[in-house]
């Protein structure tokens, strides 16, 4: 079923082999305790037309059933007819509805894990228009329900759960990171005063980042700090809950998705800022600008913004002076699924590359109708379908050649990761950046009075 | 009177079916919409329906208008039953634009039905309510046709639109139906998120 195994004793694979009735059970009723009148409405609407295939970059790369977003839907519709629909019930193999049982959960994990990116292109596609990556999720969180979720990705969303970060970034080492960060600004900046500040109440704004910036590309965290003391922003971190990421939302587990995303709120407000920024990571924006306070189910008192909307907005006021005469190689921008197909944010990370880049070329397609580079999902954190997300990234990496591009831009450090696999694949010969970071280099300072 | 009855029963058991639905229960999003839903849900009706903006539509072109014509056909079969059937006047160009539809509309069905047939990935997502459903309507259409040059199909007619209108709840067909609360659905939940209607390319500033 898998490409690989996660390690030598794979005690997952054991027990997917020993299932019992009691996980069976415990599945089914965790997908009927997901579903809503939605999903409900979707069941009804597929007509299996298939029309669905060529939008997704798994069939595009492998043209094979398991890849057809129809397929991928229709292992879960044949399941909730079988058990919640009469005609499921009365007449199954007429309305294709099967049983959940063994083979069939191991497809589910090999198929809705492992060929699934969760982007939604093949929701805009469909006929219908029915949102295959949400009951794909409600799969998902019905397999969490029994502890089936990949070991590796699983192991992400526990750590967050257990740390604070999904690297497990001990407390001291990111203060640490902050004060290294601070020098180098100081450096940059040539202002002895500029700083990065942490815990700071009363700031207009939280900032979080992803872990991986800490963590592997510092440089990221100062191109932002850059961009925040040049517009002379009220800002902070927290020193405690700084991840803008959120497995939950890959596993399917609200539960846990509840307790990462509720961190940032509970952060705010202990911080007393105004706004919650999150950094540039696709699925994290997903995770908390629309999906966080349905998880927690309240409100937020306060807005939630991509850095990328508050970096256009500081270019659209003056608050900060672009040069791209200092970005001169050719660029070309990523649309991440999650930030730009279910996010919204779609027309800001274009205006701010025009701003500070001299050579901007568009790939294609892009907005709305792009092509996932393959990283989403909870990709890059299942090594057992590495091959599969590389094979499934070479669509994206057709796009970015066809550009001629130099520079490959996205606003997601999971697409960055990706991008970057994708470039030494593929012999793409790009460089992978933030957009911030591009915006970092095109800073100017005006001089010290 | 027995068309009219099933259709009745049709149209009561697709309410049933809806009222099912609605008990799977509606979780309200309290997150704080960027776009309208509303605007999203007349872009789903509209301006979201036509070619150029599906890309699996541009690549599979005949099938659209295959699939247009099929469902175009079928409607206008099962509203001219019940014209017929209360004796509302009509004239022979009118019966003539619609027999020539239904013929499209059937060599479109049959089409589609063959190809479901025929290719192998096809195939192998279908069940058998997929091929009969299609095929059953398909009948229907060519019944229509054959209706509408001499009446004495129309028995015929009315016995395969009375097991049409019996299936439908029942079948695949309930998508006539659930089409529109999906797309509705659809266009709700990009309108809130800003992503379509496709906003204007440049952002004002």
């Amino acid at each position: 079923m898998t490409e690989k195994t996660a390690g030598p004793i794979d005690s997952y694979m054991e027990k997917i082999e020993n299932l019992g009735d009691e996980e069976i059970q415990t599945i089914i009723k965790a997908l009927r305790s997901k579903l809503g009148v939605s999903e409900a409405s979707f069941v009804n609407s597929c007509v299996r037309c298939g029309l669905c295939a060529d939008s997704c970059h798994y069939y595009q790369a492998s043209p094979q059933l398991e890849n057809t977003p129809a397929y991928k839907l229709n292992l879960v519709l044949s399941i909730f007819k079988r058990y919640f629909t009469f005609m499921g019930q009365a007449a199954p193999r007429w309305t294709g509805a099967r049983n959940l049982d063994q083979a069939m959960v191991k497809e589910w994990i090999d198929v809705l894990f492992g060929r699934c990116t969760g982007c939604g292109r093949c929701t805009i596609n469909c006929t219908s228009g029915i949102n295959i990556p949400a009951m794909i999720r409600a799969a998902r969180g019905a397999l969490a329900a029994a502890g089936l979720v990949p070991p590796e990705l699983q192991a992400t969303v526990l750590m967050a759960v257990e740390s604070g970060n999904n690297m497990g970034i001990p407390t001291d080492e990111w203060i640490d990171t902050l004060e290294w960060i601070q020098d180098e600004l100081r450096g940059e900046t040539k202002d002895p005063e500029a700083t990065i500040p942490v815990d700071q109440k009363g700031k207009k704004i939280l900032y979080t980042v992803n872990p991986r910036e800490p963590k592997f590309f510092p440089l990221s965290l100062l191109a932002a700090a850059k961009v925040f003391h040049a517009a002379k922003e009220s800002w902070t971190f927290s020193s405690q809950y700084y991840d803008v990421t959120n497995y939950g939302l890959y596993s399917g587990d609200n539960s846990h998705a509840a307790v990462i995303s509720g961190r940032l709120a509970k952060a705010m407000e202990e911080l007393s800022a105004e706004i919650l920024v999150l950094g540039e990571c696709g699925h994290g924006y997903n995770s908390n600008r629309w999906s966080a306070p349905n998880w927690l189910q309240k409100e937020f008192p306060f807005p939630v913004v991509s850095v990328i909307e508050l970096v256009a907005d500081y270019i659209s006021r003056g608050r900060i002076t672009l040069d791209p005469s200092l970005n001169p190689k050719p660029v070309t921008l990523h649309d991440p699924c999650n930030l730009v197909r279910l996010g919204g944010v779609i027309e800001d990370q274009r205006y701010i590359l025009k701003k500070s880049v001299a050579d901007f070329v568009e790939m294609t397609p892009n907005r709305q109708k792009n092509y996932c580079c393959g990283g989403g999902g909870g990709q890059l954190a299942m090594s057992r379908f590495a091959r599969r997300r590389i094979e499934a990234g070479r669509i994206k990496a057709e796009q970015i050649r066809r550009t001629g591009a130099e520079i490959v831009v996205a606003p997601c450090h999971n697409c960055i990761d990706q991008l970057s696999e994708l470039n030494k694949e593929y012999k793409l010969n790009v460089e992978a950046k933030t957009v911030v970071e591009m915006v970092g280099d095109a800073l100017v300072f005006p001089a010290k009075q | 009177m027995l068309v009219l009855f099933s259709a009745l029963y049709a149209i009561a058991a697709l309410v049933f079916l809806w009222k099912k639905t609605c008990a799977f229960g509606k979780a309200e999003d309290l997150s704080t919409p960027r776009g309208s839903g509303l605007s999203g849900i007349i872009y789903a009706f509209g301006k979201g329906m036509l070619p150029w903006e599906k890309e699996s539509v541009v690549k599979h072109l005949p099938t659209y208008i295959g699939g247009i014509v099929y469902h175009s056909a079928l409607l206008t079969a099962l509203l001219f039953i019940f014209w017929d059937m209360f004796l509302l006047p009509t004239t022979s160009l009118v019966l003539t634009a619609l027999k020539i539809l239904w013929l499209a509309g059937a060599t479109a069905g049959f089409a589609m039905a063959l190809k479901r047939i025929l290719s192998p990935t096809m195939r192998r997502l279908s069940c058998p309510d997929d091929f009969f459903a299609n095929i059953f309507a398909d009948v229907f259409l060519v019944l229509a046709i054959l209706s509408g040059s001499n009446p004495e199909w129309r028995t015929a007619l009315y016995v395969c639109s009375i097991l049409l209108f019996i299936y439908i709840p029942l079948g695949k067909i309930r998508h006539c139906f659930f089409f529109f609360t999906t797309r509705i659905i659809f266009g709700k939940f990009f309108g809130r998120r800003g992503v379509f209607p496709v906003p204007r390319r440049e952002v004002k500033r």
